[in-house]
This record gives C-alpha cells, sequence and structure tokens, in this order.
C-alpha cells in the first residue's frame, strides 16, 4: 500500500475526543485522579498537533485551564511543583493563598513536566513559575542511586522520573537541581542484555523507559548536539538498541513494546522517537508503519492502541506525535502535521515558546526579570 | 465550578450514614475555576478529614482500604495507610493477606506492588528510625539501614515466590509482578531462592517458549545479581545455558526471545559468536538444501525440527555478524537476502548494515 492509498487522518474527530476528555471524564475514570494533568497534556498536545487549540477552544476556556493548572504549582518544604490534581487538596475560599504542601499532597515530578508543557502549549507568559523552587523539588527528588522518585518522600523511581527531571532542567536551562553524573550511572544500569532500556536496573528492555533513557542522555548537559557521538552511549550500545528497536517493527508495520508482545500505537512514538534521536529514523518502514496507525484511529473519533481498540487521549497524542516524526511525502495532506522535538515531545513551535518563556536568562533579557 | 454529579453506582451508604464516623468533619475538594478533565465520583471528603486531623487508627485502614478498591492508583491512600499501619503497629502479615486477595483485581496497578515492597520490607528488615518515618524504606542504597533478614524468613520469602508465580499464571508477562519478584529474590538474596529459578523460568518457558519476560528473568538470575555463589565455575554456567538456549532454538527457531538471550550471554561473556557456527548454520537453509547434508546426530548442535520454518531469519542475522569480521562480502550477501526477500520489512536496516560494514573496508586501489 503506498501513502496515498491511505485513509485519510480523521482530525477533526480527534479533536473532539481531546476535546470532550478535557471537559468531563465518567466515574469509570477514577483511577486517573491520580494524574490528571497528565490527561491534560494528552489532551492539550493533540489539539496542538493538530492546529486546533485556537479553531476548538475558547480563550475563556485557555485562560481557565491556564488558571486551573497554577492552582496545581505548590510549594513547601522540599521546593516547588505541579500536583497531578487538587484531589487530596483541602478547599479554601476562593482567591485565598494556599498553604504550603501537606506530606500527602506534595507535587509530583511528572505531573510537573506535564503542566509545564501544557502551560506552554496554551502560550503562558511563564511569570508565575517558580524555577528555584522547581529547582530545589528536583534535588528532593533525587536518590542516592541516581534515580528520581515521583515525589520528595517516596513513590515509585524509575526512568520515567529521570527523564522527567532531565527535561525540566532542560527547558528551565538550569541543571543545579540534578546530580546529572549520578542519574546517567543509573540510566546505563537500566541497558539490558537485549539492547533496550528497562524501567530499573533490573527491568525488562521495555519501549517507553528506552525512549526515556535515550531522550535523557541527549539531553544532558555534556551533550551537544544529536548529530555527534554521545558520550553516554557506546558504540556496541548504539549498535544493540537500534537492533532491538527495528526489531519491534512488527509486520503490521506498528511497533510492540517488548519483544514477543503485540504491536500497540504508543510504541510508535516511544520506539519511532528512540530510532529518531539515535540518528537512525529513516530505517523505520514508513509507510507499513503509517498504515497501522492509521487502522487504529476509532470510528468516533481518537486513537486506540490497536485496530478496534477503544480509543483514548494518551494513544491519540502519541500516535500523532509518532506521525509528526515519520511524514511520508505522498500521503494525503489530512496527514501533513508540524515538526516535532523529539527530546521534550512537543512541536517545534512550542518547544520555541519553551525557550523564550521558560528558562531565567533567555536571550533577550539581559538581567532576570523573573524569580 | 461543575457540580459534582450524584452517586455514582459505587457509592456505599458508607460514612455519611455511620454513627462512628460522626466526628469527622469531610472535607470538600478545592477546585478553582475550570478544572482540567474533572472526574465526578464519590468525594473523598472523609478521607481529606482524616489527613487533616492525622488521624491514625484502625477506622483509617477501613477507610483507605474503601478508597483503595475504587481507585488502586490512589497513592495518597496507600501512603496513608502504610504510615497507619505502621503507627498503630497492626500485624503486617494479615496485611499481606489482604494484599494477595487484591493483587489479581490489581495487578497491572504499580501500587499495589509498592505497597507489598514496603510491607514486606517492614516485616523483614526495619526501615532506620527517622523523624517523620515517611522515607521509602525500599531505597535500594539506604546501606546502613538495612538489616539482613532472617533465616526464617526463607520461607516467608517462598510463600512469596509461590504467590508471584500464581498471579503469573493470570500474567504471565505483567511487568510490575516480573520487578517485584526480582526485587524480591535481591532483597533476600538466599541462594536456594536463587537456584529454584531456572526451574521456576524452564516451566514457564515450557508454556510459551515465547516469553520474552521469562528469559529476561533467566538473564537476571544467571548474570544480573552480584555475587554468584555456587556458580563460581563461569565455563560450566556458559556451556549450561548455550545447552538450554540452544535447544529451546531447535524447538521453536522463530523466537526473537531466544535469540537474544542467545546474543546476550555471549556478549556478557566475551565470546566469541563464531563459536557458536556449526549450531546455527542448518538454521539459515531451507529444508531442501539439507536433505544433502549428513545427517549427523550432534548433541552439542541440536538441529531444526522437519516443521520448523527455514530458513530462519535470525539465524541468517547471526551467521552474517560471524561473518562481518572477516568476510565481509558473505554477511553483504546475506544481508542483501534478507532485505529483498526474507526480512523487507527492515529492508533499509540491511541496507543499512551493509553502507557501515563496507565503510571500513580499505578501498583497493
Amino acid at each position: 500500500m503506498s501513502g496515498s492509498e491511505l485513509p485519510k487522518l480523521a482530525r477533526v474527530a480527534h479533536a473532539g475526543h481531546c476535546n470532550r476528555c478535557l471537559s468531563a471524564l465518567p466515574s469509570s475514570h477514577i483511577q486517573i485522579d491520580a494524574s490528571r494533568l497528565a490527561i491534560g497534556f494528552y489532551c492539550f498536545g493533540t489539539l496542538d498537533l493538530l492546529g486546533s487549540i485556537y479553531e476548538k477552544t475558547k480563550e475563556i476556556e485557555r485562560e481557565g485551564w491556564r488558571e486551573w493548572l497554577w492552582h496545581q504549582q505548590t510549594s513547601g518544604i522540599h521546593g516547588t511543583g505541579f500536583k497531578p490534581s487538587s484531589y487530596m487538596t483541602q478547599d479554601r475560599p476562593y482567591g485565598t493563598d494556599p498553604e504550603e504542601y501537606s506530606e500527602y499532597d506534595t507535587p509530583h515530578l511528572i505531573m510537573t513536566y506535564t503542566a509545564i508543557l501544557s502551560l506552554a502549549i496554551l502560550r503562558d507568559d511563564f511569570e508565575q513559575l517558580d524555577r528555584n523552587g522547581i529547582v530545589r523539588f528536583l534535588q528532593a527528588c533525587q536518590r542516592e542511586d541516581g534515580s528520581f522518585t515521583s515525589f520528595p518522600n517516596g513513590g515509585e523511581s524509575d526512568l520515567r522520573q529521570v527523564y522527567c527531571a532531565f527535561a525540566i532542567s532542560s527547558m528551565l536551562d538550569d541543571w543545579s537541581g540534578v546530580d546529572v553524573d549520578r542519574a546517567v550511572s543509573f540510566i546505563q544500569q537500566c541497558s539490558s542484555h537485549e539492547g533496550g532500556y528497562g524501567q530499573q536496573p533490573t527491568g525488562e528492555a521495555l519501549g517507553g523507559t528506552t525512549y526515556c533513557a535515550l531522550a535523557s542522555l541527549y539531553l544532558a548537559p555534556s551533550v551537544s548536539d544529536l548529530h555527534a557521538p554521545n558520550p553516554h552511549v557506546t558504540t556496541d550500545e548504539r549498535r544493540r538498541t537500534i537492533r532491538w528497536l527495528l526489531q519491534n517493527q512488527a509486520s503490521s508495520g506498528g511497533f510492540s513494546g517488548r519483544t514477543n508482545k503485540d504491536a500497540d500505537a504508543c510504541y510508535c512514538f516511544w520506539c519511532g522517537a528512540s530510532l529518531h534521536i539515535l540518528g537512525v529514523g529513516d530505517l523505520v518502514d514508513r509507510t507499513a508503519f503509517l498504515s497501522y496507525l492509521a487502522s487504529c484511529q476509532f470510528k468516533f473519533g481518537g486513537i486506540g492502541k490497536a485496530p478496534e481498540d477503544r480509543p483514548d487521549p494518551y494513544h491519540t497524542y502519541l500516535s500523532l506525535a509518532a506521525l509528526a516524526l515519520f511524514p511520508l511525502e505522498d500521503a494525503d495532506p489530512s496527514w501533513k502535521l508540524p515538526r516535532l522535538n523529539a527530546l521534550w515531545n512537543t512541536t517545534e513551535d512550542t518547544a520555541d515558546w519553551i525557550r523564550q518563556h521558560v528558562p531565567l536568562y533567555t536571550v533577550k533579557a539581559q538581567s532576570p526579570v523573573r524569580k | 465550578m461543575p457540580d459534582i454529579a450524584g452517586d455514582g453506582p459505587e457509592e456505599q451508604p458508607l460514612f455519611s450514614e455511620r454513627p462512628d464516623w460522626t466526628d469527622v468533619t469531610p472535607v470538600p475538594q478545592y477546585e478553582g475555576y475550570n478544572p482540567i478533565a474533572p472526574i465526578f465520583y464519590t468525594p473523598q471528603y472523609y478521607f481529606r478529614g482524616i489527613v487533616k486531623t492525622n488521624e491514625k487508627s484502625e477506622r483509617v485502614l477501613e477507610l483507605t482500604e474503601a478508597i483503595i478498591r475504587l481507585n488502586p492508583a490512589h497513592y495518597s491512600a496507600w501512603q496513608y495507610r502504610y504510615h497507619t499501619l505502621l503507627a498503630i503497629k497492626a500485624p503486617l502479615d494479615a496485611e499481606l493477606k489482604l494484599m494477595d486477595s487484591l493483587a489479581v483485581q490489581f495487578l497491572k496497578t504499580y501500587q499495589v506492588w509498592h505497597h507489598r515492597r514496603l510491607i514486606l520490607t517492614a516485616i523483614y528488615s526495619p526501615p532506620p528510625s527517622n523523624a517523620s518515618g515517611l522515607n521509602d524504606p525500599t531505597a535500594t542504597t539506604s546501606s546502613s539501614a538495612k538489616s539482613k533478614p532472617s533465616p526464617e524468613s526463607q520461607a516467608a520469602a517462598r510463600t512469596e515466590l509461590a504467590f508471584i508465580t500464581r498471579v503469573l499464571m493470570v500474567d504471565a508477562k505483567n511487568y510490575h509482578t516480573w520487578s517485584y519478584r526480582q526485587w524480591l529474590l535481591a532483597f533476600f538474596d538466599d541462594v536456594h531462592l536463587w537456584e529454584g529459578e531456572l526451574g521456576f523460568v524452564e516451566r514457564l518457558l515450557e508454556e510459551d517458549v515465547r516469553n520474552n519476560s521469562a528469559w529476561h528473568h533467566r538473564f537476571f538470575v544467571v548474570f544480573g545479581r552480584g555475587q554468584l555463589q555456587g556458580e563460581e565455575d563461569r565455563v560450566a554456567v556458559l556451556k549450561r545455558e548455550l545447552s538450554y538456549t540452544k535447544d529451546q532454538i531447535a524447538l521453536a527457531p522463530n523466537n526473537a526471545s531466544a535469540w537474544n538471550y542467545l546474543r546476550g550471554i555471549l556478549e556478557r561473556t566475551g565470546t566469541s559468536f563464531s563459536n557458536l557456527r556449526s549450531f546455527v548454520e542448518p538454521y539459515t537453509k531451507t529444508h531442501e538444501d539439507r536433505l544433502g547434508d549428513e545427517e549427523i546426530l550432534d548433541l552439542e548442535n541440536p538441529a531444526p525440527s522437519a516443521e520448523a520454518e527455514l530458513p530462519c531469519v535470525a539465524a541468517l542475522e547471526f551467521l552474517a555478524d560471524i561473518y562481518e569480521k572477516d568476510a565481509v562480502s558473505k554477511s553483504v550477501e546475506i544481508w542483501k537476502r534478507l532485505a529483498n526477500e526474507l526480512d523487507t520489512m527492515r529492508k533499509k536496516y540491511w541496507e543499512y548494515r551493509i553502507k557501515e560494514a563496507l565503510k571500513d573496508v580499505p578501498v583497493q586501489s
């Protein structure tokens, strides 16, 4: 099948799916209350990729979302970060100042990453960002072995948190909150015999954490550009990782996350972006890749993990992000998506906005104008 | 601010109607303006009330259990529950039993396994006393803090391993479950437990030789742990692993897990791939080609069965890797076959391999 024979990308329907999820989710989705900020990011990211933020949403809604996001920024003894939602936050009269967070309502590292990206997509000016507080929070989350926990006082610690810490530091352009050498050493310990990276040092090679490992290693401050050999990845390791990643492209064209498992649309991003970061994105069979993702489109909007599966914002966003990385020349114009920054996982336009507004010092400012 | 919709089907007339809860002031949630993806479910007002007063009591266990059953990803409830268990000195083995019954329902949720780690650590290796007691005692590098588990704990470890085995019967590739098993083995670090794992992996692979999690676990057990007590004879270990892997490849040659394992153990032990040439070659031919070969029964090099799908792509890849060192033109031949005929999905990869290999070949003038 050539690119021109593919069905269209149902842009309007996918935007609709994410827009609906932003408004409300049913009680059956109770489990994601602890990660609502992440869902928000997948929805905003989808609208950003489809270029529909301004078409599909009203300024008053965007203002409201920005305000809600800022309500999740919380400060306290371990520094500042964003909570996943206010599900643990005591009510207080609207407009009053929040107290410092309790030990059970602390910021969350992954949610901090998604919050910053969401605010950038919504073109916030980041005047309210407590940069120094966030740096202290990162410090509080890093463990002796170099990994990062989700919370300063515990929670899971694996490559996902490392990636978020690196991405945040990179966006802030401030690495003082991270012991980079220790973190890199932790990342390298997660490399498995198969060539991919597991979630933690004993873990089976997995697509998502392979992305987290590689993106982190290429975001690290000692690395200047994607095209030079990376000091943290040996030639042999790179060769094995490339081999394992490409082995995961199934006959359907989609990627699986682990050896001998079924293809899943989200791994089209995790594995595809990994290959892109390693400089060998061209080796992916692009037509097969696209045709798999096309077949995962749900008839009422949204993209699911496999054909016929129910959609969700996570798979919708990651499928579109994957498609943005692997454009096909002769495909229908509906498939044309903006360029993606593979390391931060956002559009290049949003990445530009981040560069201009998130760091304390930017090219234009002579002295810090924000806290 | 959106209205909180009425009671969902999961709302029990529990706390608001119970006389033993009337002293707790339910605390509404702060939402502010236009929240993102607000979830309409039973407000956990009572939990916020408990946290506000920092109550640690029996009824808190009941409350947190109710929340966890509704929302197993509610990490604050898990965290608070753990602190409560310690504070009221609740029987932790009872807690484990409760977790057993929840495990299968929630086995895809990280928190279930994290809680289990915390409980096991609390029972068999109490955390260091610190002011808040809130630090995570399962941190792998809490060096001076962790005391070695007592000998009696071997029985407990076996019970835990049996539990994990039962859970794996429900979902043989569950990532959390396998990570937990690996953590448990390292935590107890008992040589008999380690040794039992090889048989365990073999049983799982008998059921599904393509279970990559089981292959990965085998690698972890054989090579990944620190001190290999009783396994000092590395040569014997390598021989055993090669023999096992070759047998599994003979059973089902088109199995990426087995080939990745084979490559992994060779790379890890610094063994040249060319040592396996006589084993691999029969797998690179078609059945017709092999008819001409002499039928020698070689137990060291089990041959592909008559039903095997040949030639085996992974075997050809392996052979090409052998040739790459000193006969690169033969590698190129194989890669071309893979690109154009046998593994066209990865056509660009095989062409890339050709390009990379020829880059290093000196140009003859």
